[in-house]
């Protein structure tokens, strides 16, 4: 007896180690539990957040100036501003900040934090600034184009007369949302905007706030009680850092956790079958493709461009290897995007494949290295294109390595192909346009799309894009758009093969969980359970 | 007289009956344990495999089947170890993994054995400031955990099967080197090393004609015992995703394939698994064997 309770009492101790949850079955009832991983997370500063985990916890806990319907992108709608008016040259717009709104901290969200915000996230000049800075914002003239004309009005000028839904679309961006001023100003530390302070802590409005964040174990987020919106049923959410799919799904089996958001095709099968759990899946913007560099001389013959397009199967990859997490989609803008075009020309075809490398002058075929960062999913389809490929002679070799390296490559152009995914960074066709543009093919240009990645000139396609971006007209822009999709398609160095889903089981009791178009849509403020 | 009776005769008339005589012998000794005679039998039929894959493998390693019907199929009797995530035989791939376990192992023992026997005798027979110098770098070696060193290695020359190679063989050698210096340590000063010394012979005659081939069985049973770790090193380091590289059918990188499906889909890790097993079972009963048999020290 002395024994067995002995060892029940290491078992229970190596279990709390293990879990640090209470042993019971079930999550507390005001408590939203998810498992994810966030070891991508460096910093909760709007002004720097490009991150998937961390755009999406600043989603949840700080408000954008204006937001979109997640379940129609086209809907916009004021959050912060209530609304906006531009100006006859169509180069600045008026915005007015709703009235009454406050921060967690108690202090009032006037226009003067939101003029704050942006100043301070042109002037950080991190990551995400670009975003801003397309309007031709820069750290020193952000002063005099940003102006607060009143307690609730701002104007905001642009360089040239974009069209204003892209302004619009910018400001829902994680990088216009609005921090506390007062907050942020009283822990700055020699000029340095707070950056060093908002880091690790939080100065937003949003429906939750960040009360702590340990890499790599958990973020913990409360209710804001300040929130002007439905308060949330939920007092706390959590997220746990569980990176191990096959964790995640025995933790949400026994009930630890009431979502799994990691799994994989097969996990989420065999959840399908347990009635006590259910899956959600949500259409994401991101873009599987292959890069093909057209420094590489056969790459770069039109003919074996498209040959490659011949050869990839996409429906089996899409109903097997990545089955419900990613679906065929072979242009460059995502479904849901002003004039996305819905054309799946290309299938597996490998004798018409074989025909175009024989006119290219390649009828044996050729070989080309193919960097491959090293997470299962993306080696699974790495080696299954390998294989189609290699039935009309194109032999690969898969360099693996891990994000970073192959990025790294990837970006100095100097892969033969890429394999990976592209997320756009605001919900404005132009984010994609970085498949059609290329300013300048040079070597040190300052401008790297990906088109410049893969060495594709094309003067005339960005003279296009260029001009898309400009036109007010919103049916024209979309038709502009769906014309250089079009012409992608046929003849880019890109085969653009799926867009993804995120799919995420989670426990039968929970209701309103909301996956959006992009990470900082997803949102359980309306959760229930 | 028979055949036997010319090996096994007390008064050898050559300097050769008296060479496979005493080759018969310690191949009778080694016959009468059993245990021994397993092991053999396991690595010899690893190189029969190795050297017959193409032959015995039904399928393609790979390229796989149709991605819709064949994927992650369980054992039958058309694929006795069942398919993995891409359609892929994996008693195919079982089978012509031999070939590169085999490679990584004949390698790693042709690169790191001498290396270790040179470096070992070399030290032991000058003794003095070469010993002292050898020494601490072979001490370095073994300072760092063999795995991490060779992924330090290997991380540093790139991933891939060769620089596996090189890696586990840069690691493997101080064992044999610390092991070759104790030898050579207890014969250096006897009798007939002294006699050939007196005669005239060069120390690289004395130490390549009477050093190491005293030094060679204890070496050999090293090296055999080792076979069964370098099997686990090259299988860790492709399970980490540095040694062999897709879609090579290694056996590490087809246990971290399957992984994912191991709750689901048990065959996919477990069938690699168990070559692993077998084959480092199979080399560490043959070296066994081979220490109760070489070593004079143990002999009855």
């Amino acid at each position: 007896m002395f024994i067995r309770a002995r060892l029940l009492a290491t078992a229970a101790v190596a279990a709390f180690a293990l879990t640090t949850a209470p042993l019971s079955a079930e999550t507390p009832p005001d408590t939203f539990i998810q498992a994810w991983a966030i070891d991508d997370m460096i910093t909760l500063d709007p002004a720097e957040v490009f991150e998937f985990t961390a755009s999406e916890i600043i989603g949840n806990s700080y408000e954008t100036i204006i937001g979109y319907d997640v379940n129609d992108v086209s809907n916009i709608f004021g959050r912060v501003a209530e609304s906006w008016e531009l100006s006859e040259d169509g180069k600045t717009m008026s915005f007015t900040v709703r009235q009454g709104k406050k921060f967690a901290s108690g202090n009032d969200l006037t226009a003067e934090d939101v003029v704050y915000s942006l100043v301070r996230a042109v002037k950080l000049d991190k990551s995400p600034a670009f975003i801003l800075g397309q309007f031709g914002l820069t750290p020193d003239n952000v002063d005099e184009k940003i102006v607060q004309t009143g307690d609730h009005s701002f104007t905001f000028e642009m360089d040239k007369a974009y069209a204003p839904t892209f302004l619009l679309y910018c400001l829902t961006a994680t990088v216009a949302a609005v921090v506390d001023k007062d907050l942020v100003q009283s822990n700055e530390v020699d000029g340095d905007w707070g950056y060093n302070w908002l880091k690790t802590n939080y100065a937003g409005s949003g429906p939750f706030t960040i009360r702590e964040w340990r890499a790599n174990e958990a973020v913990v987020m409360e209710r804001n009680d300040n929130w002007d919106g439905e308060t949330p049923a939920m007092a706390r959410a959590i997220y746990r850092h569980i990176p191990e799919a096959a964790t995640e799904r025995l933790l949400l089996e026994q009930g630890d956790i009431d979502i799994a958001r990691k799994l994989l095709p097969e996990e989420i099968e065999a959840l399908s079958q347990n009635p006590d759990i259910k899956i959600q899946s949500g259409v994401k913007g991101t873009i599987f493709y292959l890069g093909l560099n057209q420094k590489n001389e056969n790459l770069a013959k039109p003919e074996v461009r498209e040959a490659m397009k011949w050869l990839v199967d996409y429906d089996a990859i899409a109903e097997t290897l990545v089955k419900g997490m990613k679906k065929k989609h072979q242009t460059f803008l995502p479904e849901g995007f002003l004039g996305a075009l819905d054309e799946n020309p290309y299938s597996f075809d490998p004798a018409k494949a074989k025909e175009l490398l024989a006119a290219a002058g390649l009828p044996d075929g050729f070989t080309v290295t193919m960097d491959t960062r090293n997470t299962p999913e993306v080696t699974s389809i790495a080696q299954a294109i390998q294989q189609t490929m290699a039935e009309a002679g194109i032999r690969i070799e898969i360099i693996p390595g891990d994000g970073g390296q192959t990025l790294e490559k990837y970006r100095a152009r100097t892969h033969d192909i890429y394999i990976g995914q592209w997320g756009p960074d605001y919900q404005d066709p132009h984010t994609n346009a970085t498949f059609a543009q290329n300013p300048d093919n040079s070597d040190d240009a300052a401008s790297k799309p990906l088109a410049w990645r893969n060495a594709w000139e094309i003067p005339e396609l960005t003279a296009k894009a260029d001009a898309a971006v400009l036109e007010r007209d919103t049916d024209k822009r979309a038709e502009m758009y769906r014309e250089m999709q079009r012409e992608v398609l046929e003849t880019s160095p890109f085969v653009i093969m799926f867009q993804e889903s995120e799919v995420v089981a989670m426990r039968k009791n929970v209701e309103g969980y909301i996956i959006g178009p992009s990470f900082n849509d997803n949102s359980f403020r309306a959760v229930t359970k | 007289m028979t055949r036997t009776e010319w090996l096994l005769s007390e008064q050898p008339a050559s300097r050769r009956q008296a060479r496979l005589g005493q080759a018969y012998r310690t191949w009778l000794a080694l016959k009468a344990n059993r245990l021994a005679m397993v092991g053999l039998t396991l690595v010899l039929a690893l190189i029969a495999v190795a050297l017959l894959a193409p032959w015995i493998a039904p399928y393609d390693p790979i390229v796989g089947g149709d991605l819709r019907t064949d994927r992650l199929q369980p054992p039958s009797w058309e694929h006795p170890m069942g398919t993995d995530d891409l359609a892929r035989d994996i008693f195919s791939r079982v089978i012509h993994g031999a070939r590169l376990t085999l490679m990584v192992v004949v390698l790693v023992a042709v690169i790191a054995t001498p290396i270790g026997l040179a470096i070992g005798t070399t030290a032991g027979y000058f003794g003095g400031w070469i010993d002292t110098v050898l020494m601490r770098a072979t001490d370095i070696f073994l300072a760092f955990p063999r795995l991490i060193l060779a992924l330090a290695f290997v991380a540093a020359l790139g991933p891939g099967i060769e620089n596996a190679i090189i890696a586990i063989a840069l690691t493997s050698w101080p064992p044999y080197a610390r092991l070759a210096r104790a030898e050579t340590l207890t014969i250096r000063d006897s009798d007939f090393i002294n006699a050939a010394r007196l005669q005239g012979a060069s120390s690289l005659r004395i130490l390549w004609g009477h050093v190491t081939p005293l030094c060679l069985s204890s070496v050999v049973v090293r090296v055999t015992l080792d076979m069964a770790g370098i099997i686990l090193t090259a299988a860790g380091l492709g399970f980490l995703g540095l040694g062999a590289q897709p879609p090579q059918p290694e056996w590490g990188a087809m246990i971290a394939g399957g992984r994912r499906f191991i709750i689901d889909y048990w065959w996919v890790a477990t069938m690699p698994g168990l070559a692993i097993f077998a084959v480092s079972l199979g080399f560490n009963l043959l070296g066994d064997g081979l220490r109760d048999v070489l070593d004079p020290k143990a002999r009855k």
